[in-house]
């Protein structure tokens, strides 16, 4: 741990670089002097009204679905001993955004006004997300052996999942097949202090549970047998790290759409600044997640200015290129 | 084997026939063979003429193409689970769309149909090249992954695109529902030609496709060009794929699907699967255009959409077999 000291000090303050610099840019800079007085409360009052209401919701947003997906894709990838699981892969995110949908459409009234309160759509999220992850793991269950098939039973109902997303934009009216079409794209523009809180209650209840994890999934690093030898239920600690990714990952992708690529390379980048060990390859990923979001949201904010691209956008355009990589080197140590 | 292939094609003229008659509005089947035979200028004649003739053909020609693409990317590929649709056409096709769209405003349909084709070639083309330039290439969910990432890429391009250009939104939402409504039959013009060389050459070539389904070292023994041989046929697999994405718009799972289910019947040999192949794929696909008319009724839903409903849970299936040897 101590090796790794200056690695974390530096994504830290990359992480709080980057958290001023992504209030600070916007339609219009604001300079450092002017932020640091509004946020304590000092600077003039339309300074403090585009802080408080619009970037500090937004970059708070960007950093907890980025604590999210990124712990929720190092849970992943360490239950099932397989670098290339992720939520995105494995059709959690599909059916997440497949319960949103469904939600807006069944609680919509003729104006197109929800009927019920946004609050609910974190649990549709939820339930969609564990309709089909449930699904995955269950038709994987019976050949845990083969890790390569998860991805496969994950693409396939990923598949399944999106053709319904798809029948369910075109039957409903044009604009809001386009809100739907932008924010499965992923995006934390439409950031509010609601969202704020309701991610950070989700994150923060499943703090404890994530912790207790912790040592299970590092007895379970070489393989099930000696995982079995030291006394671990091998296949509950599973389920339950599964269960705790989806959670996750539904909490975040409810919030701020399908936000690609965070959940699958977080970890890995993490892994090798902090090495395997699940501790630190955890907390690793959780200031990666951030970072990446953080990073795509400005440059989505700045790149095509007055217009903004949605940051997962972004980060499926680094993210795609770099799964490829890591498809490639493990294809070569296979042969 | 002979009796299988009279009877599947008469249950795809069958299905053909029958999609004559439904729609928003059931046409009985006097009315049909009346706008058939040329009489009638009523309402439900034009629609028969105009939409339901057009329609019917589309779906036979383009299921068999999908099949026949299909066929021949698990073969040459020796991958049970290799197919157009999961490897990357629609994103292709959809971002070669946005992107027409976006450079050249007010783009016709010929255009766009050229620019989908152009792009979902290029699109199945990119990932195979990927997939064959590693060592493990060859394995069914490395291509799966490789399909996937390189769909996701386009994608978020085209997320790019559409951000900075709200207005393409509305034609690339058209075209994503486009199915086999409202296409001009002039596309088979090429469709036809790519389809009529590609079997051509499965034909003349079956023998070198069965000893490739093997493994290229025992190929390449018995005299087959193993590298000329694959790549012939991906690209016919690139020009056959682009094709059908251009005339019906996104496609998906006909690949997958036409050739288990003639291989269900203990055919065997690229010779006995290719006919059943063909007629599989045309029955999935009008099955699917059938479908589509009523999933949503009165709107059209999009086949592609109706075809991975029904295609996925039978790649399940097929991958819950142990035939289907895993990487």
């Amino acid at each position: 741990m101590t090796r790794a000291a200056p690695q974390l000090f530096a994504l830290i303050a990359a992480l709080a670089a980057l958290t001023l610099a992504a209030i600070a840019f916007g339609a219009s800079f604001m300079p450092l002097d002017r932020v640091v007085a509004a946020l304590v409360g000092q600077g003039s009052r339309t300074d403090g009204i585009i802080i408080w209401n619009l970037r500090f919701p937004r970059v708070l947003l960007a950093i907890l679905a980025g604590i999210a997906l990124g712990v929720a894709g190092t849970l992943l990838q360490k239950a099932t001993r397989n670098p290339l699981a992720a939520p995105s892969v494995l059709g959690i995110v599909d059916g997440a955004a497949l319960g949103v949908l469904l939600f807006l459409l069944l609680f919509s009234n003729e104006a197109n006004a929800l009927t019920v309160s946004v609050y609910w759509q974190p649990v549709a999220a939820v339930i969609g997300a564990l309709v089909f992850a449930g699904a995955v793991a269950a038709l994987w269950w019976r050949e845990i052996q083969s890790p390569m098939r998860l991805i496969l039973y994950g693409v396939a109902l990923a598949a399944l999942a999106n053709a319904l997303v798809v029948l369910l934009i075109i039957a409903g009216p044009v604009f809001r097949a386009s809100q739907a079409l932008i924010w499965l794209a992923g995006s934390v523009h439409t950031a509010e202090w609601l969202d704020v809180g309701v991610l950070a209650a989700c994150l923060g209840a499943l703090l404890v549970p994530i912790l207790l994890m912790a040592r299970p999934l590092d007895q379970m690093r070489l393989d099930d047998e000696s995982a079995r030898a030291t006394g671990l239920a091998v296949n509950p600690t599973r389920g339950a790290a599964l269960l705790l990714s989806v959670l996750l990952t539904a909490a975040a992708v409810s919030l701020v759409g399908g936000i690609g690529f965070v959940g699958l390379i977080a970890p890995h980048l993490s892994r090798l600044l902090f090495g395997s060990r699940i501790g630190p390859q955890m907390l690793g990923a959780a200031l990666i997640g951030p970072l990446m979001i953080l990073g795509a949201d400005l440059l989505a904010r700045l790149a095509f200015q007055p217009l903004e691209v949605p940051a997962g956008a972004l980060t499926a355009l680094i993210g795609a290129p770099y799964f490829l990589f890591i498809m490639f080197r493990q294809g070569q140590a296979h042969a | 084997m002979h009796r299988l292939t009279v009877a599947l094609t008469l249950v795809s003229l069958a299905l053909a026939f029958a999609s004559l008659h439904l729609g928003i509005r059931f046409t009985p089947t006097a009315e049909v063979l009346a706008a058939l035979s040329g009489e009638g200028d009523d309402a439900a004649a034009i629609i028969v003429r105009s939409l339901r003739v057009p329609r019917a053909i589309l779906a036979l020609v383009i299921g068999a193409s999908l099949g026949l693409a299909g066929l021949l990317m698990q073969i040459v590929l020796r991958n049970p689970i290799a197919e157009p649709g999961l490897l990357g056409v629609n994103a292709g096709a959809a971002f070669a769309v946005v992107l027409l769209l976006t450079s050249v405003p007010g783009a016709g349909i010929a255009a766009i149909m050229g620019a989908a084709g152009l792009g979902a070639a290029l699109a199945v083309a990119g990932v195979m090249g990927l997939a064959l330039s590693t060592a493990t290439g060859l394995s069914p969910a490395f291509l799966l992954l490789a399909g996937v990432t390189i769909a996701a890429l386009l994608n978020a391009g085209l997320q790019v695109l559409i951000i900075l250009d709200e207005a393409v939104m509305e034609e690339l939402l058209f075209w994503l529902a486009g199915a086999f409504v409202d296409r001009p039959l002039t596309g088979l013009w090429i469709a036809l030609p790519i389809m009529a060389v590609a079997l051509i050459a499965v034909v003349r070539f079956r023998a070198a496709l069965d000893v490739l389904g093997t493994d290229d070292a025992t190929a390449a023994t018995l005299g087959v060009d193993v590298f000329a041989t694959r790549l012939g046929f991906l690209a016919a697999v690139a020009a056959l794929a682009g094709a059908a994405v251009a005339l019906a718009g996104p496609v998906a799972f006909v690949g997958l699907v036409a050739p288990h289910l003639a291989r269900l019947s203990g055919a065997q040999g690229t010779g006995a699967l290719l006919p059943l192949t063909l007629l599989w794929g045309a029955i999935l696909a009008q099955t699917a255009d059938i479908l589509a008319r009523f999933v949503l009724y009165p709107s059209e839903a999009p086949v592609s959409a109706v075809m991975a409903i029904v295609g996925v849970p039978l790649l399940i299936v097929l991958l819950r077999r142990r035939r289907i040897a895993m990487a």
